[in-house]
């Protein structure tokens, strides 16, 4: 097993297109930052930090007044303000102006990954079967099952790859633009019971990126599905990365009816309940859970049964 | 010769909807045996081939390689199993090497030194660092034949292994094949609808015909089937004269006219100085004898009717 996987990896990072997309990787997140710090986050460093949070502050108080402002807003502007006190009081400055804005906001670049990924997936099955390598591949002492799964494997190792890069550029690049100070700076959030707590920097940003993590599993899964029920790159890259972004169109259409709170997309993001603001209401995190696993087994249920028993002809 | 086979198909059937691909296959090879799959295109010769392999699933009956079931237990048959399914399509952006190294990989005992002595085996030695999509057609036949030989299987199977090779290849190949099931007692199944290849490379032939099978024998049956009667074209002028002359002696099977100057006489290989006498008594000049061989391609043209072939 080991071997097959290592044979997976070697088909994924002896190919010059892997590397461009690692690159690529690399050059939007360095891209993002520079031009973020480039255009407001010089003038927040130093000992700034106090007056834009005052600033701040002052104009959500003026948001506040508006009487025909919603109850989502209304709650939103209301928590924010009492984070800023709370940063105030307790001498604890805004991440605005330190390495750890950019390394934040990096993380949304998460979707880059799925992407991809999913380029990858999407060729790995289809692509064996159209350049005609897997007939030479299922004729060794491997089930179809273990190539499957070693395939699977790789995939999810070179999505962390892409994640390792996404840190670890974030990281040097921010730290060299902003300095690498206020290491141990805690992160300062509201939690579901309106409690204002701290919390490690790091330990946060990582359970952004893994609560990201699921969703680009989710679609690793399905790219995977269609590429071998389908043996064409092409449908299993075109049809997977659409849905990525048509998803949350079609959830959007969907909302009114009850029964949208099955589909996958409306349990792809599980950071919408980090926020506390769920698709619909009554959806819970291990609600989410539960739906994803659900849909997770029959994807790979369909990848293998197809994958098994088909006959390979071509 | 009393060894065990290496390979043996029992009621192989395969059917895709209403459609039967291949009807009721039964044979076995014994070990060291070249065994030759002869069919027109269509034939059922690659579905067959994929069939023992394990790529397509069997409809019905079984088939064993050294007594294991490919259906059942896939991992310990084909263990045994080194192949080439139609061309050898490599991972072109690897090198030859690391397609070895892949395949390598997928077999449990298979040594670098190995892998070393396969590529060395074909003469890839110059140029197997080389990515796979520089290679000559040639090269990537060698190269198939390499990844098939890796893991010193017991049966090689090889589905049109002379596609796209030139002649020096075909013949390269052809003496590689003998060479390998004399020292190291492979069993080889080709498949092939170039007969002249199948006659010079196998000791027995199974010739398939829309999904069946319409007989086995061992090559030499195929040419030589009554050893002591034969055809032989005698030149020969002047011709009339001369088929009259012959006609009328004993152990003459046949005379006919082939074409002008030439007479063909089936008889029995004893009589010919005696036929040459007659006709040198009667004053016939004789400018050439030569032994008319039915080939596999006319012994083939008849088991199957006028079909189209190749």
């Amino acid at each position: 097993m080991v071997n097959l996987v290592l044979n997976e990896n070697m088909k994924i990072y002896r190919r010059v297109r892997t590397w461009i997309l690692v690159g690529l990787m690399a050059a939007f997140v360095l891209f993002v930052n520079i031009i973020e710090w480039h255009s407001d986050g010089k003038k927040a460093q130093g000992e700034g930090w106090r007056q834009e949070l005052q600033l701040k502050n002052k104009q959500w108080r003026e948001i506040l007044k508006q009487p025909n402002l919603g109850d989502d807003d209304r709650k939103f502007y209301q928590e924010q303000i009492a984070l800023n006190d709370y940063h105030l009081e307790q001498n604890i400055r805004s991440t605005d102006g330190t390495m750890w804005d950019g390394v934040n906001s990096s993380a949304n670049m998460m979707i880059l990954i799925t992407i991809f990924t999913i380029i990858i997936v999407g060729d790995s099955v289809a692509g064996e079967f159209s350049s005609c390598t897997i007939k030479l591949l299922l004729i060794r002492p491997a089930s179809r099952v273990k190539i499957l799964l070693s395939k699977y494997i790789s995939f999810l190792l070179f999505g962390m790859l892409l994640l390792l890069t996404l840190f670890v550029i974030s990281v040097l690049v921010n730290g060299i633009l902003y300095g690498f100070g206020y290491m141990d700076l805690p992160m300062v959030s509201m939690n579901a019971d309106g409690q204002i707590v701290e919390k490690n920097m790091i330990l946060n940003l990582w359970k952004t990126y893994m609560l990201n993590g699921v969703s680009t599993v989710m679609y690793i899964t399905m790219a995977f599905m269609i590429s071998s029920a389908f043996r064409s790159s092409a449908m299993a890259i075109g049809f997977s990365i659409g849905a990525l972004f048509a998803g949350n169109i079609v959830m959007g259409a969907l909302h009114r009816f009850d029964w949208s709170k099955y589909l996958l997309f409306a349990n792809t993001d599980l950071t919408q309940y980090l926020a506390g603001h769920p698709f619909q209401e009554g959806m819970t995190l291990s609600f989410s859970i539960v739906v994803l696993a659900v849909y997770f087994l029959v994807f790979n249920l369909i990848s293998w049964l197809i994958f098994t028993l088909r006959d390979v002809a071509a | 010769m009393n060894k065990e086979p290496i390979i043996t198909l029992s009621h192989v059937t395969k059917r895709i909807g209403r459609t039967t691909l291949i009807d009721d296959l039964t044979f076995e090879v014994p070990q060291g045996e070249i065994f030759g799959f002869l069919g027109p295109n269509g034939a059922g010769k690659t579905t067959t081939i994929r069939m023992i392999v394990g790529l397509m699933s069997i409809t019905k009956g079984q088939i064993l390689i050294k007594g294991k079931n490919i259906k059942t237990e896939f991992e310990q048959a084909i263990r045994n199993v080194g192949a080439i399914v139609e061309s050898p399509e490599m991972y072109k952006y690897l090198s030859g090497y690391h397609n070895l190294v892949h395949y390598a990989r997928m077999v449990p005992g298979v040594t670098k030194e190995r892998i070393d002595e396969v590529v060395s085996l074909v003469k890839l030695e110059n140029r197997i660092h080389d990515k796979v999509k520089k290679y000559s057609l040639g090269m990537r036949q060698r190269l198939g034949v390499a990844q098939a030989l890796l893991h010193r299987p017991s049966l090689l199977i090889l589905d049109e292994p002379t596609n796209g090779l030139d002649p020096a290849g075909i013949r390269e190949l052809r003496d590689y094949l003998r060479h390998l099931t004399r020292t190291e007692g492979i069993t080889v199944i080709v498949s092939s609808h170039l007969l002249s290849e199948m006659e010079l490379m196998c000791d027995r032939v199974a010739i398939l015909q829309r999904g069946k099978l319409v007989n086995i024998m061992p090559v030499q049956h195929f040419t030589r089937e009554n050893e002591h009667v034969q055809t032989y074209r005698i030149q020969a002028q002047p011709t009339e004269q001369a088929l009259a002359a012959v006609r009328h002696m004993d152990s003459v099977h046949e005379v006919k006219l082939a074409k002008e100057g030439t007479v063909e006489v089936t008889t029995e290989r004893e009589r010919i100085p005696d036929i040459l006498a007659e006709l040198i008594q009667n004053h016939i000049r004789i400018y050439g004898v030569e032994m008319v061989c039915q080939s596999l391609e006319d012994r083939f043209l008849e088991i199957t009717g006028v079909e189209q072939i190749g």
